[in-house]
């Protein structure tokens, strides 16, 4: 198998309920590769998404992370979380601590490094997000579009394989929204691996490598950018993105 | 009737202030730590834990303080002496605390998952995804947070049960109001010793009230605990 | 035959020793928990100190030292006395306790040791008797589930007499009441009233005596498992033939009951108990208490 493969997915099947949300979606991503996942709401992107570090248990399929298959149960999960990122929609930072101890907690208490390591590194990735001047802050005192920077800040801190976005910019004032995409562009361009759940077409199209279109719980259409984007292979993809110009007057 | 009371009788109060007050501190210590655990097993205990944190709670919710007192002052003495557990023969003062406790550690148990209820969920989701265990999303997430929002709910308790500890010479410890009431036996001056009474009652309140306040003051975190008058200024 | 009351004696001797051995842990001080209110003078009360003293608590002390074994005196709620007698927690009960039937089925009660009767306090600018304080409509006053309560209810009120009966947790309370004017006389036990009387500096007085001869006793646990009674009741016996018991008396129940001077005469005389010289004790209790010049140990 190439080496440089780090994500798998097989076959995943999930369903609430009577509702089947993903109905079999297989994909794989390489190393430095930002694969964008696009498609209406509510047909299973952020599903899909959080059974990749198993925030969600899938019902079927195989999930690999490089050569592990993280769906076995014989496999400790928490040992593989700390390699994937996870960026939520509503940031989630912990309430009660500063930008810095938000960064250093998993550090610290996951990754067992010393107060000092930690800070080092934590004070790395919050420049790295244009934030050290804030480290002090708490979540209340920091912008959508701040808290979002510190979220990442906290996930590359644990040196992740892979971060994964769960529209990270969906909660955020239209004139916040640049600063976050800025950090996730320079990230991509400095090779990291990543999967992006995103409304925002622009993004998808001038950053990502490859694109997914989803819809009702399965792969419409899968292709780089240029491909998806200017020239879909499917009538549904076609009618989604020009919903979506209709909407924004474009791609943005 | 003199207007001021004499030293003796002072230090007679002051004693039973003093035993009023180790009496609150403990019984609210072994009710916090007894209702944070409930606490913790109704919001994140596996269902049948859960089943039987709620029912410990309403149990123990359900039963006046006195009758619960009793029962365990006698129930223990009847076991100690049917079973010759002699362990099992405790001093008044801790068959208060543990009787007292249990009480509270219900109420403080509601105080406390209140606060667990109020912490956004998405935040432990977030650390289990940066590879936290269960328990240590409690203890370094929900924990520092919920003990903090829980703080107000505390205050409320501590006057509370304060005022409750005057039901414990039923089982023959010395408190506050008992000592008053001796006093009155032996001098007769009703209304000067309870006015007395009533005043360090007030003070402890007081003063236990204002230093919670400190606390949270001290161990306030902006947006998450409660918004205070000078942020805001006089809202209505 | 002579060989025979040679092994007779050894066999004695040795049945004697072993007898005396076994009997060694039981001869050793046993202490008995005695448990009592302490919040009803001159019975018991706690004085100044925060002492416990008073008349019950004496007689506990002396006869523990007349029958060799030693008291542990607790300070408990009245109407959680008899439940800790039953459960063991308490071995005798000294509070004043009137010998009732219903009590007398779940505990056994020593010889009676006090009879006493209920007195009807005024307030001494009230120009009342004995018979106008339970005029019609007058508001008299009483401690809840006491004797003197009964009584209103069995002769005033039950007779016809339209009077209305306000009860009280504690007698305090109704004297209170009763100098603030809200009520017009309290029945209660006589020496209790005595000392109602003498701490109010003149502005309450005793209008009359009714006889009801109710009578105290101490209890013990039913069945009496450590043989208490028979030794507390010739204690009681013991007391009264050295003139103890009267001295006691005087020095609690005298003409005069004055709670305050307790305090001093009990500091001063208690060393006589701790020498196990309780004759000495009652005498100059008795005197002190009289105001009259006495002996400290």
């Amino acid at each position: 198998m190439s080496s440089n493969i780090v994500v798998r997915v097989e076959d995943l099947h999930k369903r609430y309920g009577n509702e089947e949300i993903l109905k079999g979606v297989s994909f794989t991503v390489r190393q430095g590769e930002a694969l964008a996942i696009i498609g209406p709401s509510g047909t299973g992107k952020s599903t899909l998404l959080r059974c990749i570090n198993r925030l969600t248990e899938p019902d079927r399929g195989r999930i690999f992370l490089e050569d592990t298959e993280i769906t076995s149960p014989h496999v400790d999960i928490n040992k593989i979380r700390q390699q994937i990122g996870f960026v939520f929609q509503d940031f989630n930072l912990f309430a009660h601590l500063t930008a810095l101890d938000n960064v250093r907690l998993g550090l610290m208490k996951v990754k067992g490094f010393s107060k000092k390591e930690a800070t080092e590194r934590a004070m790395h990735e919050l420049a790295r997000v244009g934030l050290a001047e804030k480290a002090h802050a708490y979540p209340a005192q920091l912008s959508g579009g701040q808290q979002q920077r510190v979220s990442i800040a906290r996930a590359l801190a644990m040196d992740p394989k892979v971060m994964l976005f769960d529209e990270p910019t969906s909660a955020l004032d239209p004139e916040l929204i640049g600063e976050v995409l800025q950090v996730m562009q320079e990230l991509a361009e400095e090779g990291m691996t990543m999967i992006v759940v995103t409304h925002e077409m622009g993004f998808a199209r001038s950053v990502c490598d490859e694109v997914i279109f989803m819809e009702k719980g399965v792969i419409v259409e899968q292709g780089p950018p240029e491909q998806v984007f200017l020239n879909p292979q499917q009538p549904r993809t076609r009618q989604f993105l020009g919903k979506i110009s209709e909407l924004y007057g474009g791609a943005r | 009737m003199s207007v001021i009371l004499s030293w003796d009788t002072w230090r007679l109060l002051l004693a039973g202030t003093v035993v009023t007050v180790e009496l609150t501190a403990s019984l609210l210590a072994v009710g916090l730590v007894l209702g944070v655990l409930v606490a913790l097993g109704q919001a994140y205990g596996p269902r049948p834990l859960a089943a039987l944190c709620s029912s410990y709670e309403r149990f123990f919710r359900a039963m006046p303080i006195l009758v619960l007192l009793i029962v365990l002052n006698y129930g223990l003495a009847f076991l100690a002496s049917t079973y010759e557990l002699l362990w099992l023969r405790l001093p008044a003062f801790a068959v208060a605390v543990l009787a007292f406790g249990l009480h509270s550690s219900a109420y403080q148990s509601q105080i406390f998952r209140g606060a667990i209820r109020a912490i956004k969920p998405g935040q432990l989701l977030a650390a289990r995804a940066l590879g936290m265990t269960r328990w240590q999303a409690i203890r370094y997430i929900v924990l520092p947070q919920a003990l903090r929002l829980a703080i107000p709910g505390w205050s409320n308790e501590y006057s509370g049960v304060l005022k409750d500890t005057s039901f414990v010479f039923a089982i023959g410890v010395t408190e506050l109001t008992r000592q008053g009431w001796q006093i009155m036996q032996r001098t007769r001056e009703v209304f000067l010793i309870f006015i007395t009474v009533a005043l360090i009652y007030l003070v402890l309140t007081y003063l236990g009230t204002w230093l919670l306040e400190w606390v949270e003051r001290r161990w306030g975190v902006p947006g998450l605990t409660g918004q205070r008058q000078e942020e805001y200024g006089r809202v209505i | 035959m002579q060989s025979i009351v040679r092994w007779s004696v050894v066999v004695g001797v040795l049945v004697v020793a072993l007898g005396i051995g076994g009997l060694v842990p039981q001869a050793q001080t046993q202490t008995f928990k005695v448990c009592s209110d302490i919040s009803w003078p001159p019975f018991e009360w706690t004085d100044a100190k925060g002492q416990f003293v008073g008349f019950d608590l004496d007689v506990m002390r002396i006869i523990a030292i007349l029958k060799g074994y030693k008291v542990d005196i607790q300070n408990l709620g009245f109407d959680s006395i008899i439940p800790a007698v039953q459960a063991g927690q308490c071995d005798i009960g000294a509070s004043g306790f009137t010998i009732t039937k219903e009590r007398a089925q779940v505990v056994d009660f020593s010889d009676p040791y006090w009879e006493s009767n209920q007195s009807v306090l005024i307030r001494t600018d009230s120009g009342l008797n004995i018979i106008t304080a339970f005029k019609a409509g007058n508001k008299i006053g009483a401690q809840r589930g006491t004797t003197g309560a009964q009584w209103v209810e069995d002769n005033v009120i039950n007779q016809g007499i339209k009077v209305e009966l306000k009860l009280y947790e504690t007698y305090p309370l109704a004297e209170q009441d009763l100098i603030n004017k809200q009520i017009h006389a309290v029945v209660e036990d006589e020496p209790a009233a005595k000392v109602a009387v003498k701490a109010s500096k003149g502005v309450l007085k005793i209008a009359g005596i009714i006889n009801t001869e109710e009578q105290f006793g101490f209890l013990v646990r039913k069945g009496d498992p450590n043989k208490l009674l028979p030794r507390i009741n010739d204690g009681m016996k013991e007391m009264k033939k050295k003139g103890i018991w009267n001295n006691l008396v005087e020095a609690y129940f005298g003409v005069d009951v004055n709670l305050d001077r307790v305090t001093q005469c009990w500091a001063d005389l208690k060393g006589y108990l701790d020498k196990n010289q309780p004759d000495a004790y009652a005498e100059n209790m008795a005197a002190c208490m009289a105001g009259e010049s006495y002996k400290k140990p």
